[in-house]
Order: C-alpha cells, then sequence, then structure tokens
C-alpha cells in the first residue's frame, strides 16, 4: 500500500511542476513587457523598475522560474494591480465562500445523485426510472448560468423567498450550491444507475438471489458496495467539474468567492491575480484526483498491483 | 463451419447494424432530426429570419412574444427570435469547429501515443495529463486571459481543453486494437506504420471517437456560452446566445424573454446533442464489446 | 458518523448564519455597485470610495446634499480681493479617531502631503495653485495661492482636501488607504473584499451625532442582487438603481425612490484633432445623426433630460444654449459636404458597465443609419483610464471618440468645463478627451476663475458655453438622473446630484 501511495504521488509531482512551468510563463508569453503588465497600466516609471527587478527579469529564464518557484512556496505571490493588496491576502479573503459553496454542493448533488441512481436502478423501466433520467440528461444539457437566472427570477424576484445573490446567510446558500450541483447529481444518478444495473446482471448477484438472500440485502451489501468502487472515483472527477462550475455560478450569484475574484480579475487583466488563481485551481484539482485515486487503491486491492 | 455459410445471408455488415439498432432508438432518432433541423435554420437564418441581428425599433422596446416578435423584443426592440436564429449560426459552428480542431489535434496525437509506446507515448500522455489538469473551462479561461476575448479565440479555448480526452480515448482504443489479430497479421506481412495506423487501426477508434465528439459538441457551445456570459466571449452586439443572457439579467422580472428564450435555445440544442450522443454509444455499445 | 456527520453540518450553517446583522442596533447597510479602490481621500477618484471617506473625513468646508458650500471643520474664512490669500479659522475642541487633535498643524500637513508632486497622489492637482500653507497658531491657517483663483473654498470642499491624521501618515506611510483616520462621524472598523464596516464616532464634535450605530457598505455588482438586498431588508439603501428597473419598485408599500437630475452630463467625446473630426462639420452631422429623445427612451428608460448645453442646469452659471434636433437627411448631407458621402469607420471606446454598453450599442445603430460603421470597444476601468491618460503628446492619443461623461464635484462652473474643455487640460494634466482648444474658450475660462465676482463669473461662463456649443466637440446626449432607492424608514439618506451617495449627520433608522 505504502509502494502504490509513494508511486503515485511520484507520479503527481512531475504533473504540478508542470503547470508551476505553464502558469510561470503566463506573463512571459503575452504580448509587452512583463514588469508593464505586472505594475498594471497606470504604474508610473518608478514603480515599473521596482517590479522588474523583483521579478528579477534581468536574469536568465530558469533563474526566474527558480526565484518564482521559491516565492509562491512562500505564498509571495504578488500584488493585485486593481485593488493593490497582496494577492494571497485577496485569496484568503475569497477562499472560504467558495469552499463552502462546493462543499455544499458536492453533498447534497452526490448523495441525491447516487440516491437517485440507486432507484432507478432498482425500479429499472418503471416510470420512476424513465423520470429520474430525463431529468438526469436534462441536468447534465442545462445550462447553469440559465438556471440560476430562472431560480433567481421566481424565487427572488417574484416570490421573494430567498436573496438575489450575496453571502451571509443560510439562504443564501440556498440558491447556488443547487444551481452548482444539477449537473454533478445528474451525472452522479446516470452513473450509479448504470453501474447498478451492470452488477445487478452479473452472476454473482444473482446467485444470491437464487439462493434467498433479502432483496434489501442484495441491494444494498452486493450490489451498492460493489458499485462504490466506480462512484467514489467519479466523485472526485465530478469535483473538478464543480471549481469549473464554481466560476459561472458565482457569477450569476455575486458570490464573493474565487470563481469570481477570476472572472474579474481576468476582465481587468490583473495578472498577479490570475497566475494565483489558475495555480491554485488546478493544484486543488490535481489533488483532488490523487486523493481519490489513493481511496480508490485503498478499496480496490487490484489496482495496487499494478 | 456449414453453419456459418448457411447462415452467412442473414449477417449484415457492421455499418447496417449499427444503423439498424440506431434507428430502434426513437429518441436518439429525433434528436438527431431537430438538430438537422437547427443546422438547416441556421444555415437559412438570413432568409428566414424575420428581421437583421442588430435592426431596432425604439416604439417597440422590451415587448413579449406577439404575432410580430414571436419572441419578443429588447432592449433596443430588436427581435429575439431573430437574433436567436443568428446566434445559432455562431454557436453551432464554435460546437463544430472547436470539437473538429481538438478532435483532430487529439485523435493524432493519441494514435502515436498509443502506436508508437515508450518515450512517444510517456511524452505525450504526460503533457496531456498537464492539460488535465485544469478543470475544462479554467483552460478555456486561461487562454481566453492569453489570447484576450472573442470568438475566434473562445473557439482555441475550448479546442485545447478537448484536446487530452480525445487523446486518451484513442490511445486507450489503439493500444486494445494493436493487440488483434489482423492488426498484428498486418503487421507481420510488413503494411507500413502510418497505413498500419490510418487503415487498420483509426477505423476501429472510430465509433467512440464519433460518440465522444457528439457529446462535445454540446459541452463545447455550453462552455461558448458560458464564456460569453460572463463577459470573455463574444461581446454584445453579438447575438452568441450566452451574450443575449448576459443582457437579459438586467430584465429579470421586467422583460423575461430576452433571458427565457436564448436560454431555451441553449438548452434543446445541447440536450439534442447529448441524447444523439447517448444513441450513438448504445446503439455502437455491442460492437465495442 | 451520522451524528458527527450531522453535528458538523449543523455548526458550518450556524458559523454562517451568525453573520447576519442583529437588527437590534441601528445598522445601516448601503448596497453599492463596485469595490472600493482606497479610503485615503487625497488618493481618490472613483465616486464610491469617495462617499466612504465623506463618512469618515472632513474637510474645512464641505457641500451638502444640494452642492451648496457649508463650513465643517473651520467656522469662518477670509479672502482679499484677488483671490490669491485665504485665511481660515478652525473650529476647536476636534479630535481625530486616533484620538490626536485636530489643529492647524494638522491641516498644513494634510493640504502638504496632498499637493507634494513626489507623493503621486491623484487629487494632486486640487492643490496644484498652493504656494504655502501656514500654521499662523494652533486654530489659524493661511494658505497663500500662486496665482487668483476665485474657485478656491469649492476646490477644498472637494474630497481629495479632507484632512487626514498626520499620526496616521506617519503610522502607515502608503498604506493609510487601508487605515484611515479623520475627525469624521463615522470611524474606519473593516474592509475586506466587498465589505466596509464603520462604527459611530463615540468622540464626535457636534453632540448627540451621529444617530446610526454601525454603517456597511456592501459591494454588490449584480443590479438584481443589490434591488433584492433592498427588498429583503438586507440594505437600506442601495444605488444606483438602473433606470429598467425603477418601474417594478415604485409600487412597493416600504420602499422609496430617489430620482431627481444630476449634474452628470453624458456625452461621446471626438477626438478634435484627429480626421475626421477636425472637420466641424462631421462632428456636427453626429450631433443631428443622434437621436437623443430615443436615447433618453431606450438606454435611460426615460430617467433623463435632453443636454441642452455643456454644463448641467443645477451648476451654477448654466445658461441655456439650445438643442440640435435629430435630423438624419441633414447629417447626411453635412458628411457628404465633408466628404464622407459615405460614411466612414471609427471605433467608439468606453467602459464596461450595462448602461455603458447600451448607450454605446444605441450610438452604434444610431450612426449606422448615416452611413458611419461603429465598432464599440468595451474596455475595463483600468485599461480604459491608461488608455486615456497614458499620453505624451496629443498625437499619441489612440481614442478617437470616446463614450464618456463628466460631473463637477466641486460643484462649482469651473470645475464643470475647464477639466474638459481647456487647451491645457489636455490629458494626462486633466480630463480634455475631446482635444478641444479654442483660444475664445480658453480665455473665457481664466476669466471665469481670476474673480470671484459673480457677475463677472457669469458673463465669462456664459461666453464659454455659448463657443463650445457652437464648435460642437462633442456628440451632446443628456444629463443623467440619479436613482436610488432606500427604505421608508431610513432618514438623512440622499444623492448629491454630482452622484455621490451623501448621509447627514442626523441620519436615522425608525
Amino acid at each position: 500500500m505504502l509502494e502504490y501511495l509513494i508511486r503515485r504521488l511520484a507520479g503527481t509531482i512531475p504533473v504540478l511542476l508542470a503547470v508551476t512551468i505553464l502558469v510561470f510563463l503566463f506573463v512571459h508569453l503575452l504580448p509587452g513587457d512583463p514588469a508593464r503588465l505586472v505594475a498594471g497600466p497606470d504604474a508610473s516609471p518608478q514603480d515599473i523598475a521596482a517590479v522588474r527587478s523583483e521579478m528579477g527579469l534581468d536574469k536568465p529564464l530558469p533563474m526566474q522560474y527558480l526565484r518564482y518557484l521559491g516565492e509562491t512556496a512562500r505564498l509571495n505571490l504578488g500584488r493585485s494591480i486593481k485593488t493593490h493588496q497582496t494577492v494571497a491576502e485577496l485569496i484568503g479573503e475569497r477562499f472560504m465562500p467558495t469552499l463552502l459553496l462546493t462543499v455544499f454542493a458536492m453533498l447534497w448533488s452526490v448523495t441525491a445523485g447516487v440516491a437517485i441512481g440507486v432507484l432507478s436502478g432498482v425500479k429499472r423501466g418503471r416510470w420512476i426510472d424513465q423520470t429520474a433520467m430525463v431529468l438526469a440528461i436534462s441536468g447534465v444539457s442545462f445550462p447553469g448560468f440559465w438556471l440560476g437566472l430562472l431560480l433567481i427570477d421566481l424565487f427572488s424576484v417574484r416570490l421573494g423567498w430567498l436573496p438575489t445573490g450575496g453571502y451571509g446567510s443560510w439562504q443564501h446558500f440556498v440558491l447556488p450550491a443547487f444551481t452548482l450541483g444539477v449537473a454533478v447529481a445528474a451525472v452522479m444518478a446516470r452513473f450509479t444507475r448504470s453501474a447498478f444495473v451492470e452488477i445487478t446482471a452479473e452472476d454473482y448477484v444473482r446467485t444470491a438471489r437464487a439462493k434467498g438472500v433479502p432483496e434489501r440485502s442484495v441491494v444494498w451489501k452486493h450490489t451498492l458496495r460493489n458499485a462504490l468502487i466506480p462512484i467514489i472515483t467519479l466523485t472526485g472527477l465530478q469535483f473538478g467539474f464543480l471549481l469549473g462550475g464554481a466560476i459561472v455560478v458565482e457569477t450569476v450569484f455575486a458570490w464573493p468567492g474565487l470563481g469570481r475574484l477570476l472572472v474579474d480579475s481576468v476582465a481587468y487583466r490583473d495578472y498577479p491575480v490570475i497566475q494565483a488563481e489558475i495555480l491554485l485551481f488546478s493544484f486543488e484539482f490535481v489533488l483532488i484526483n490523487l486523493i481519490v485515486d489513493l481511496l480508490y487503491g485503498l478499496v480496490n486491492p487490484e489496482i495496487r498491483l499494478r | 463451419m456449414s453453419d456459418a455459410v448457411l447462415s452467412a445471408p442473414l449477417l449484415r455488415s457492421p455499418s447496417a447494424e449499427f444503423w439498424r439498432r440506431f434507428r430502434r432508438k426513437r429518441v436518439a432518432v429525433v434528436s438527431a432530426c431537430v438538430l438537422l433541423l437547427l443546422i438547416l435554420m441556421a444555415i437559412a437564418a438570413p432568409w428566414l429570419a424575420p428581421y437583421g441581428p442588430a435592426t431596432p425599433d425604439y416604439d417597440n422596446v422590451l415587448a413579449g412574444p406577439s404575432l410580430l416578435h414571436w419572441c419578443g423584443t429588447d432592449t433596443f426592440g430588436r427581435d429575439i427570435f431573430s437574433r436567436i436564429l443568428w446566434g445559432g449560426r455562431i454557436s453551432l459552428t464554435v460546437g463544430f469547429v472547436s470539437v473538429a480542431l481538438g478532435g483532430l489535434a487529439g485523435v493524432t496525437l493519441g494514435l502515436a501515443a498509443g502506436f508508437f509506446g515508450g518515450l512517444v507515448d510517456s511524452l505525450i500522455m504526460r503533457v496531456m495529463d498537464v492539460l488535465l489538469a485544469f478543470p475544462g473551462i479554467l483552460l478555456a479561461i486561461g487562454v481566453i486571459a492569453l489570447l484576450g476575448p472573442g470568438i475566434a479565440n473562445v473557439i482555441y479555448a475550448i479546442a485545447t481543453f478537448s484536446v487530452p480526452v480525445f487523446a486518451r480515448l484513442v490511445r486507450g482504443s489503439t493500444l486494445a486494437l494493436k493487440r488483434t489479430l489482423y492488426v498484428q497479421a498486418a503487421r507481420s506481412i510488413g503494411v507500413s506504420a502510418p497505413l498500419l495506423m490510418l487503415r487498420h487501426i483509426l477505423p476501429g477508434t472510430l465509433p467512440s471517437v464519433i460518440v465522444y465528439c457528439s457529446l462535445r459538441v454540446g459541452t463545447s457551445i455550453l462552455t461558448a456560452a458560458a464564456l460569453s456570459f460572463i463577459g470573455l466571449g463574444a461581446p454584445p452586439p453579438s447575438p452568441e446566445w450566452g451574450t443575449m443572457l448576459a443582457e437579459g439579467r438586467s430584465y429579470l422580472g421586467v422583460a423575461d424573454q430576452i433571458m427565457l428564450f436564448p436560454g431555451l435555445a441553449i438548452f434543446v440544442t445541447v440536450l439534442a446533442f447529448n441524447l444523439l450522443g447517448d444513441g450513438l454509444r448504445d446503439a455502437l455499445d455491442q460492437r465495442l464489446r | 458518523m451520522r451524528h458527527l456527520l450531522t453535528r458538523i453540518l449543523l455548526v458550518t450553517f450556524l458559523a454562517c448564519g451568525s453573520s447576519a446583522a442583529s437588527f437590534a442596533a441601528k445598522d445601516l447597510v448601503v448596497g453599492v455597485p463596485d469595490n472600493l479602490t482606497g479610503l485615503d481621500p487625497a488618493d481618490l477618484n472613483d465616486n464610491l470610495s469617495q462617499s466612504a471617506a465623506r463618512l469618515m473625513f472632513e474637510g474645512l468646508y464641505m457641500l451638502d446634499e444640494h452642492m451648496k458650500l457649508q463650513p465643517q471643520l473651520a467656522e469662518s474664512y477670509e479672502a482679499n480681493e484677488e483671490a490669491t490669500l485665504f485665511i481660515f479659522h478652525l473650529r476647536k475642541g476636534v479630535t481625530f479617531h486616533d484620538g490626536t487633535p485636530f489643529n492647524a498643524a494638522a491641516v498644513k500637513a494634510s493640504f502638504d502631503r496632498a499637493g507634494n508632486p513626489e507623493n503621486h497622489l491623484k487629487r494632486q492637482s486640487l492643490f496644484v495653485m498652493i504656494d504655502h500653507t501656514d500654521a499662523v497658531d494652533d486654530y489659524t491657517v493661511k494658505v497663500t495661492l500662486k496665482y487668483p483663483f476665485g474657485a478656491f473654498v469649492n476646490d477644498i470642499a472637494h474630497i481629495g482636501a479632507l484632512i487626514v491624521s498626520p499620526k496616521s501618515v506617519q503610522e502607515f506611510g502608503k498604506e493609510v488607504t487601508r487605515h484611515p483616520s479623520g475627525t469624521g462621524p463615522y470611524a474606519f472598523v473593516s474592509w475586506t473584499a466587498d465589505t466596509l464596516k464603520m462604527k459611530k464616532n463615540e468622540h464626535y464634535w457636534k453632540p448627540g451625532l451621529p444617530k446610526l450605530d454601525t454603517i456597511t457598505y456592501r459591494s454588490v455588482p449584480e443590479n438584481g442582487a443589490r434591488i433584492a438586498m433592498l427588498q429583503t431588508g438586507e440594505a437600506q439603501f442601495i444605488y444606483p438603481v438602473p433606470p429598467e428597473m425603477i418601474k417594478s419598485l415604485e409600487n412597493s408599500a416600504t420602499i422609496t425612490i430617489f430620482d431627481e437630475p444630476s449634474i452628470y452630463v453624458r456625452y461621446v467625446a471626438l477626438n478634435n484633432l484627429r480626421k475626421p473630426f477636425d472637420d466641424p462639420r462631421v462632428r456636427l452631422a453626429l450631433n443631428y445623426a443622434v437621436d437623443k429623445q430615443a436615447f433618453i427612451k431606450v438606454v435611460l428608460s426615460g430617467r433623463a433630460d435632453p443636454m441642452d448645453s455643456p454644463m448641467p442646469p443645477l451648476l451654477g452659471f448654466y445658461q441655456k444654449q439650445g438643442s440640435y434636433p435629430y435630423d438624419p437627411v441633414k447629417a447626411k448631407a453635412l458628411l457628404a459636404e465633408a466628404g464622407y458621402p459615405n460614411g466612414f469607420e471609427i471605433t467608439l471606446t468606453g467602459g464596461v458597465s450595462t448602461l455603458v454598453q447600451r448607450g454605446m450599442q444605441f450610438i452604434q445603430q444610431q450612426l449606422a443609419a448615416v452611413g458611419v460603421t461603429v465598432k464599440v470597444e468595451p474596455l475595463e476601468a483600468g485599461v480604459l483610464t491608461a488608455k486615456e491618460f497614458n499620453v505624451k503628446t496629443p498625437e499619441d492619443a489612440s481614442i478617437v471618440m470616446l463614450y464618456g461623461g463628466w460631473s463637477s464635484s466641486t460643484g462649482d462652473a469651473d470645475w464643470g468645463m475647464r477639466p474638459m474643455l481647456y487647451t491645457k487640460a489636455f490629458p494626462p494634466v486633466l480630463a480634455n478627451l475631446a482635444w478641444y482648444s479654442n483660444p475664445t474658450t480658453d480665455a473665457a475660462i481664466e476669466e471665469g476663475l481670476n474673480t470671484t465676482d459673480p457677475t463677472k463669473r457669469a458673463a465669462a461662463y456664459g461666453k464659454a458655453q455659448a463657443q463650445v456649443w457652437h464648435d460642437v466637440p462633442w456628440i451632446f446626449l443628456a444629463v443623467e438622473h440619479n436613482l436610488a432607492a432606500y427604505s421608508k424608514n431610513l432618514t438623512g439618506a440622499s444623492m448629491r446630484p454630482d452622484q455621490q451617495f451623501h448621509l447627514n449627520e442626523g441620519a436615522d433608522l425608525k
């Protein structure tokens, strides 16, 4: 097990390094003088010179990269061009809202998705199954930002039950978390159902049934447990989708999180913030996938032998 | 042996078999028809649309649906139905072109990786891993941050994050197909590598690629609309569906038609692509196994 | 396992819920459209940050909600006839939030810092006429000017001249923008992401004031979200309310609408030094090509008045000039006369806000009808400012057509004309983004500045307005209304004509 862990970690590190290289190269790939880009459009010549020496732009590129790596590891991510706060501070402020939103969306969508998937699998062919699957494929095809607007129109503007956006009490979480989780719930439902159907057809389940094992036991002990493995893997992958989806949902609901910060920064060309955000998002994504892989390895011993 | 000969006339060719199975899935067939219709409408937009995409009518602003304007009008009195037709050209173009670009690159890389193995494989798949380290829309936003907003750059951005998925898919198929008898046979008689890849392996990977393409076009259209919605894609006064939704945001509860119909257009289009993809996958499933 | 999960969820929810305000105290929440850019009054360009600064800082004089001059930290002043010497008598018994006393030394330190060109503070141009400032004694300040400046008292009533605690500058240097310390009715508590918190200044020099316990600025760019905040009671004052949404709020039992003419003039600045706009016939043609009434109706939902002079009616010394009515036929004829019978292609630059984009699209549509093809170029604030002002010579200017506007934040005619229409106001000095230059106008503007005699000033500004109206450097569009909405139980809150949020010291929540 330990060997597997080390092997997977070792595999992840090159990817993470490659990501840092790409992010580092970002300001160098853009047209123009990197120092000017980082200092901002209304920086004085002295400011630009200061940034230039800070970034070590006179040194060779690999040296600059190492400097960048060192600074980033120390959480010195530069300063926002727009607000002049340190990027670390900006991100720190926005981290919690996004985390909470993503976690709540994840919780409800995975639970609901798997539950619906199991229900559909068990009642295969019946109207519950048909309806659920229609809803599921609609959920995957629905533009998240449209759903958000529709919900705001109905529940906030017309009915006045919930706020249209912003962050504060639990009421603020309802619509954004729901909107964010819909696509994930839909995917989980479809996947769980098909995994369920596949496994139920397996010989060992049929044997259990033939042996007279009670249906509930068949469903829970035999089918679901085995379906759990691919479901866990899928959950991890969906987390990446949630991260991306959060970017759009936060914009619709005026959520003070990392996603909206990224959109605002791209529009404002606030390069220090853009770089840090891209780095953060992809690191989170890679790490989640790593954790999922490790969990998978834990649950499924076969994988470890590879 | 004699049984096989006797039953030979009843065996259909693989493609005929596929069509037979596909035709049986009504939903998929309906989606295919709907998509065909949408494509035709988009192509015929200049003749079909009752108004231009930017024709203002200051006496009829923010009007609800009526006989004159089937989907109502927006802030400037522009006909929303016409704009949806014109916007369809943009959405479908972005969807198809980005998937074509990404697919072409991805399939090529996947074939090479799977076929040559070794260092080539490692290198290519490592790069793909790095691209996959970014959640889809984030990569697209990163590319846009580099290239600037606009619909052309949206196409490149979306193509970029399609590449690794196609590559992985094709690599997997290639690895499996490499081991089949007929490929081994072809190799042993000295068929050249490019010919092998193109004539013997590529066709084998196509079914799953086609299924994936259909699903991917749907995702691409969705992502393009999302990018336009957050202001990084087609700017106003473009009739791009996402851009129209962004404009409709200001009028929630006041003039819902601006938000309702473009969103519906996106939904129907993406749904049709997804259902088609599903149907294709089911019809091809037996063959893949 | 299940119980633990439930407990974790419960605690997280409660933690979120407890951040909602407790309504026993008098807490005012203001919903604003943007993030603040800073809280150092000498370094602010935007209305929003300035309005927040005015709650925490005070000036020697101030402009009330009608843009009328009132004494604040000074009790009175004297000036000589040439308008080159001003003596201010300061109020006694005032302290800064950090406990240090307010006195003449503090005023001198504040003025010197803001006016020092080496500090690169954005409001430095307000002090450029000051030769030196003397603290004659603890409560008397003498300011000597380099040249006559009749509008000086209005000038220092501008937000840029609010008095900053010298101790805070010593302590924080450049970071003083995040550690504001003034003499105002409210003291700084915190500023994070989109929330600014202020609390009652217990030692405020006006007895019995202020009445509110806390003020919170919540930045909510989403128009719909801001309105919902007001409707749910989360906020008690929101601005701006987009004109198209006023209708939906009019019938509310708990909400009052604020709809007053402002001093914000909306126009399209044409680069007078660049083809084709160097030809006055082209500029005139464009004014006939745009239907101003339709502009007001479609873009501003009727909440504006047509512009009939370079200055808005509420500004002192305004004189109505006339109008350029909608006449596309005439426009085409003028264009043909000027050598553009088939029109031309041009780029219109502006900001990214919804209203601005809508306005630009409207201009694009109108001009298309007379053969002028407009490409719209929306730019984010930082990028736009750079393009506007990072110019070394007029020939370098990259903007040919700018969707813009202006409001005179000093409430005086001078600031309503000189920054945009004076030859010496070419960027980057000031905001003459039309690159307009006419010696007659220059002379009139100088005349208005060199005296404090109202009759002379009226005559001078009359001349200036007439000349500018005749020269058509802009497409004159409209004078916007200020639109805001607030809870019926809030008193003392309003919008100043210069579109700044204004709170009386006696503001109260019943």
